[in-house]
Order: C-alpha cells, then sequence, then structure tokens
C-alpha cells in the first residue's frame, strides 16, 4: 500500500514537473494542486485576463493572487513579457510548447528564469509556467 | 500588523509592477540592482533576448554618454542629467517617424548607487518631427502661393473638387478626375510613393493633417514631381482656395517640384537657417552643438562658444521702428558671417542675439570675437532712416572637463556677456580677461587689416 503510494508520487512527480507537466494534465488540476506545484503557473484566457495564479508565482512576485486575477496580465503585472518574445507568440501561434531563458523583474529584482509557454488549440486557456 | 504590513507590501508591488514608466536602480559599474517591469520591457527593445543585466552594457551602442555621464559626475549626489534622449532605433520610413527614442533622468543617490526612469517618447519625437516638417513646408508654400494646386476630397477620399486650372495643367478630363481616387489618375511612373491615398488620408485623419513627404509623379504630360499635403476639411475651411461645390472631406494639396536636388537642398536651408539674417537657426545650433560637444568630448579637442547680443537694440527699435531693426539685424549678422566663415558655426539664438560654435581654444574665440566686435563697430549700417552706428558686447566660454555639457558652456558664455553688458558695452569679456589681463585688448594682437 505504502509502496505503491509513493510510486504512484514518484511518476506524479516526474510527469508533472516543470518541463514535462502537458498542458492537458496542468489544465485539469484543482487549484490546491496547482497551489502545490513548485514552479510558477500562471493561466490566461484568450483575452489575456488572468485565470490562474498559484501561490508559488504568488510568492516569486510578492503579490497576492486577488490583485492578478481577473486583470490583464501582459499589460498591468508583466509588462516586461509584453513583447514578441513572449505575450505576441500567444497571439501569433496556434500552438506552443516551448521553453526559454528569460529575465524576469520578480520583486523588482532581475532574475534570470526558465519560461515554459503551453498553448493548445483544444484548450481555451493558455499556461506560462516559471521556474527560478 | 503582519497582514497590514504584507498587504501594503502586496500593494506597492502592484504599484511597481503597472508603472507606466521604467524604473531602474543600479551600482556606479552599471549593474541593476532593482528594476521594473516596464524598464525591463524597454531594455528587451534596446537588446531583444538579453540576458545581460548591466545598464551601461545595453545602453553601450546606443546612448553610450550614460556611463560617461554617471561615472564622471563629481557631486556625491543630485542629478546626474534630466530627460536625456536616448536615440535607440532610427526611423525606417521617410520622415522617420517610427523612430525609438527613450528619455533618460538619471539621479546620483550616493557613491554606491544610481538611479534612473526611462520614459518612451517615440510618439512625441515623431510628432515634433512632423510639425517641423509642416512649419518649412507651409512657408515655402506661403513663398510661391502660386505654385500649388487644390483638389477636394469626399470623407471617402473621392475628388469631389477640382480647380480648372488644374485640369488645363494637366490635360486630364474633368470626368477622368471627379469620383476618383487621387491615385487613380496619376499616370505612369507614380509608384515611388511609398503609401498610397488610403494610408494618407488614415494619418491625416488622427492628426488633422499630413504631409506625404515621398516623391509622386502625378502629370502624364511632362512627369512633374509633387509633395502631397492633405488637411482635414471642416466646414468653411479655406473656402477661397476650393471650388464651390466641395463637401466635407479633405482638402488635397499637390505642391508640384521643379527638381528634386534643388528643392532638398532649399527645404535643408529653411529648416537649419533663420529667416531673416539667413544664419543659423537655434534649432540648427542646438543640433550641431550636441554634435560638437560629442566630437570634442571624444577626442580631447578644444570647444569654445562666443555669445554676442546686440547693444541697446531696442532703442534703435523704439528710435526707428521695427524695419530698420531689421535691417541692422540683418548687417550685423552679415558682418559676423563674413568675419567667421567656415571656422564655425554662427546662428541666430534669440531677437538680437547671436552665437558662435567654434572648435578652438578661449584664446582664439576672444580673438575671433573681438574681430566682430571691432567691424561691427567700424561698419556704418545702411538704413532706410539712414546711416546707423551700433556696437555688440561678447561673451566667450570654453567647454572644460568638469562642464560636459551643452548647458553649462552656454550658462558661462552667457554670463560673461552680462558681465560685458555691465562692464561698459562694446567689449568681449571671458576668463581670460579677468583672471589675467583684465584690460586685456585682443584687437592690439589680433588686428591684421
Amino acid at each position: 500500500m505504502l509502496s505503491e503510494k509513493s510510486f504512484d508520487g514518484a511518476a506524479q512527480g516526474a510527469s508533472s514537473g516543470f518541463a514535462a507537466i502537458s498542458i492537458q494534465r496542468l489544465d485539469a488540476l484543482r487549484s490546491d494542486e496547482m497551489d502545490a506545484l513548485p514552479f510558477g503557473v500562471v493561466g490566461l484566457d484568450a483575452a489575456g485576463l488572468v485565470e490562474v495564479y498559484n501561490s508559488t508565482e504568488s510568492k516569486l512576485a510578492g503579490i497576492p493572487q486577488s490583485i492578478v486575477i481577473g486583470w490583464e496580465y501582459f499589460a498591468e503585472t508583466a509588462q516586461c513579457m509584453n513583447n514578441f518574445m513572449v505575450a505576441q507568440r500567444f497571439e501569433d501561434e496556434a500552438e506552443i510548447d516551448d521553453i526559454i531563458n528569460y529575465v524576469l523583474t520578480l520583486r523588482m529584482r532581475p532574475t534570470p528564469v526558465r519560461l515554459r509557454l503551453l498553448k493548445s488549440a483544444s484548450i481555451s486557456r493558455r499556461y506560462l509556467l516559471i521556474e527560478r | 500588523m503582519t497582514e497590514d504590513a504584507d498587504a501594503q507590501l502586496a500593494s506597492l508591488m502592484q504599484f511597481l509592477y503597472s508603472c507606466p514608466i521604467g524604473l531602474i536602480d543600479f551600482d556606479p559599474n552599471g549593474e541593476i540592482g532593482l528594476i521594473n517591469p516596464k524598464a525591463m520591457q524597454m531594455m528587451q527593445t534596446v537588446a531583444p533576448a538579453t540576458l545581460c543585466m548591466n545598464v551601461f552594457t545595453l545602453f553601450e551602442h546606443c546612448g553610450p554618454e550614460l556611463r560617461n555621464l554617471a561615472q564622471t559626475f563629481a557631486p556625491r549626489r543630485g542629478t546626474v542629467c534630466e530627460q536625456k534622449r536616448i536615440f535607440v532605433h532610427g526611423g525606417h520610413g521617410p520622415g522617420q517617424s517610427d523612430a525609438t527614442v527613450f528619455e533618460c533622468t538619471m539621479l546620483k543617490l550616493s557613491d554606491a548607487r544610481y538611479l534612473a526612469t526611462l520614459t518612451d517618447v517615440s510618439r512625441q519625437v515623431a510628432q515634433e518631427l512632423q510639425l517641423k516638417q509642416a512649419e518649412v513646408w507651409f512657408s515655402s508654400l506661403v513663398e510661391c502661393a502660386d505654385d500649388f494646386d487644390v483638389l477636394s476630397l469626399d470623407a471617402s477620399g473621392r475628388v469631389d473638387g477640382v480647380s480648372d486650372a488644374y485640369l488645363e495643367k494637366t490635360g486630364l478630363p474633368r470626368e477622368g478626375v471627379i469620383g476618383n481616387f487621387p491615385d487613380s489618375f496619376p499616370t505612369e511612373g507614380a509608384g515611388e510613393s511609398g503609401g498610397g491615398i488610403a494610408g494618407i488620408l488614415d494619418q491625416a485623419r488622427r492628426d488633422g493633417w499630413h504631409l506625404d513627404e515621398s516623391w509622386h509623379q502625378t502629370m502624364g504630360k511632362d512627369g512633374r514631381w509633387c509633395q502631397r499635403l492633405v488637411v482635414v476639411r471642416h466646414v468653411g475651411d479655406i473656402d477661397a482656395l476650393l471650388p464651390p461645390d466641395a463637401s466635407t472631406g479633405y482638402v488635397l494639396v499637390l505642391r508640384p517640384m521643379s527638381g528634386r536636388r534643388f528643392d532638398v537642398a532649399r527645404l535643408r536651408h529653411m529648416l537649419q537657417n533663420d529667416f531673416l539674417t539667413g544664419a543659423y537657426n537655434r534649432a540648427y545650433f542646438y543640433e550641431a552643438a550636441e554634435r560638437d560637444l560629442k566630437q570634442a568630448t571624444r577626442r580631447d579637442t578644444a570647444l569654445s562658444l562666443i555669445m554676442l547680443d546686440i547693444d541697446r537694440f531696442k532703442t534703435i527699435n523704439d528710435t526707428h521702428g521695427h524695419g530698420v531693426g531689421d535691417e541692422v539685424l540683418k548687417a550685423i549678422a552679415s558682418i559676423c558671417q563674413a568675419t567667421v566663415q567656415k571656422q564655425g558655426i554662427f546662428a541666430r539664438l534669440g531677437g538680437e542675439e547671436f552665437g558662435v560654435l567654434m572648435m578652438v581654444d578661449l584664446e582664439t574665440s576672444c580673438h575671433m570675437a573681438e574681430r566682430m566686435r571691432q567691424a561691427i563697430a567700424d561698419t556704418a549700417i545702411a538704413t532706410a532712416s539712414g546711416a546707423i552706428h551700433v556696437t555688440a558686447s561678447f561673451g566667450c566660454s570654453q567647454l572644460t572637463v568638469a562642464m560636459r555639457s551643452l548647458h553649462s558652456l552656454l550658462n558661462d558664455a552667457d554670463a560673461e556677456l552680462y558681465k560685458a553688458k555691465r562692464e561698459g558695452r562694446n567689449r568681449v569679456s571671458s576668463k581670460l580677461s579677468t583672471s589675467n589681463q583684465p584690460n586685456l585688448q585682443p584687437v592690439q594682437l589680433m588686428d591684421r587689416s
């Protein structure tokens, strides 16, 4: 029982890592499961309004979910990604699964991160994963 | 208590995250300590996909002076520069209205800490450029008032009014023009124009008017070149120019050009020179001064400025009228221009104030000033009110390592000029004349004529 559980957990760890987790799987997670992920997760609707802002990202950025949810992410919180490298790609490309190196201004400190851009034709929500 | 503090911190974060102005905090080497998202976005414009976090390195190419300004700023704290313009990318199209320009204000907080704000002023710069062009264009239009054609366009951009003179000149039938887009009847070779009439009308709607800077061949017969100005028409506007049946839409002014090369030179002259005296104008002077300043700093060569002001000019105006005042200004400008020749940039800076920028040391510039002073004092200026004698006062300054800005060079020359005025006018003042030889009369050293 115990060993099975830990095996399960390990399997989950492998497929829910920053680089491995699929957008389908991510989109199906409950909010407490999202919060438990060790990397930042931002989910946007087609208009760019924030629908998901997990607690890891909230801690990294130093702003509570309540401030960010429902607002235009690239215009108000993440202007530094409002360019052709990130925001524009979500507009231009039908499907994305790409990891790029980037510098964010988390709590106004220049912070090198890895970004994973996820967009699928079958899922309306777009995801941005942030790993410090 | 902590909850309050947390909420306040979160609110402060949000304030900085959404700030529409770039904020950067960095050390004397340019290493960024704090930066908000707007500033990061602007940095990405300068160097896309960069992972570099050094503000001087990032601006090395387009704004290398930021490093110099910061590192040569001697006071322990204060404003290093204010609204310094950084031309990030040049424009591509005619008129370069798509150039990217930032304005940077930098503060030194301590020997270890600097703060800078970045603002994107590309739009303002484009507007300034447009205004400058419009000013030139309108004045050249007025100057040769017979030499243009006016078409009236309806709201969709089709011609709804045309003058007989235009039809006569072009040989086009009225029915070939009315109801058509202005792009459709110009004949062969119309292709050089950048945007079609639709784009031009869009811009005119946005700004109230638009000058099509590209060149456009409009005439079938003689293939003349035209500049096109579109102005959004309001009812009752410039009625005199329009055929009576014109309705609300646009006015399209076509200005035929006799020759491209000739006109570019003339446009440049109008942009750079004062219309009354023919001396360089203030705008050009500042442009040239910034350029010379950069060069002098880079090559470590001398740069001096002479400021001169006609003595008691107001009295001339009051006694003889402004017409005579203008004649005096023209005469003074031509005397100075003949003296300076190509050794410096001679410009009219204000009403009766002129400046000469020279790549020489202070002593040489004082000699030049003295030659101008002498030449002015020796000349009887022939005017409508008879011969008039005037004098002028001069202040000279030289760029020093401590200065490094045009502002301080101008201030120094201005201070010397006022000293010359205070000490009795008709004289040259500079740090040389005060510190070493209070009664220096450079005329004795220099005057060879």
